[in-house]
């Protein structure tokens, strides 16, 4: 009964989703499956992201001052905004290259994880150094 | 045999269906990761936090609730052979995730800390 729902929900949603896909065929599922997990790895390193920047917002109060807490805490969730939208592009855009059989594009959204994290990290360093002297 | 139309089973050695399942658990479980460390928020921002709070848990129980559609849905698909994308799904995930950055991002740029 389960599987018929599904199917049923499918296919009421395939107009929609032959638009947004743009077309093509229908990959290999295993492939469909895949990318959905690799969507959800994605989703967990915003919501990493996410919840590092609430908790140096909430228990970094007495450790940094208030101006670097709420610049780090900002800079982490806005990333996570980042990496959260930007995962369903990501998955959206692997989606239509499989179903037109064109190369995988390249995930834009790595350089910025790493290039963000390395901006926390600096900035933290910074701060460090500012204080040890 | 009843047992095998409960249980629907697939002929993909790569457990395809079972790992993708378990990806969605373990997104929900850092839904609720998040959702507990927004509770630390509440002393200090007040009831807006509440909002937060909830909805993470809706979103973790959405997707919990959901997760067996998925899965047979996922087994349906390999003996298929076909399955189209679950645009719903992804999106419904990403937009809940986008939300919660965009509330949290207010919360410490205008909430004044109590």
């Amino acid at each position: 009964m389960t599987a018929t729902n599904s199917q049923g929900s499918g296919s009421g949603r395939s107009g929609f989703s032959a638009r947004i896909l743009g077309g093509g065929t229908e990959p290999d599922p295993r492939f469909t499956l895949a990318n959905e997990r690799t969507f959800l790895a994605w989703i967990r390193t915003s919501l990493a992201l996410l919840a590092g920047g609430v908790a140096v917002e909430a228990f970094m109060a007495d450790l940094f001052a208030p101006e670097l807490r709420r610049t780090i805490a900002v800079l982490l969730l806005v990333l996570a905004l980042v990496i959260g939208g930007g995962s369903f592009f990501r998955w959206l855009n692997v989606e239509r290259a499989m179903r037109h059989k064109t190369p995988l594009p390249l995930p834009w959204i790595a350089p910025v994880l790493a290039a963000g994290g390395a901006l926390v990290a600096a900035v933290m360093v910074i701060f460090v150094l500012v204080r040890a002297t | 045999m009843p047992l095998q139309n409960n249980r629907p089973t697939h002929g993909d050695p790569g457990l395809q269906p079972e790992r993708t399942d378990l990806a969605w658990g373990r997104t929900t479980l850092s839904m609720l990761v998040a959702a507990a460390i927004f509770l630390r928020w509440l002393p200090h921002h007040g009831w807006f936090v509440g909002t937060l709070v909830a909805a993470a848990v809706v979103t973790a129980l959405a997707i919990n609730l959901t997760r067996k559609r998925r899965f047979h849905r996922a087994i349906h698909g390999i003996q298929q052979e076909s399955m189209p994308p679950d645009i719903a799904s992804t999106a419904a995930v990403a937009v809940s995730v986008v939300i919660l950055a965009v509330l949290g991002i207010y919360t410490v740029l205008f909430l004044p800390l109590t």
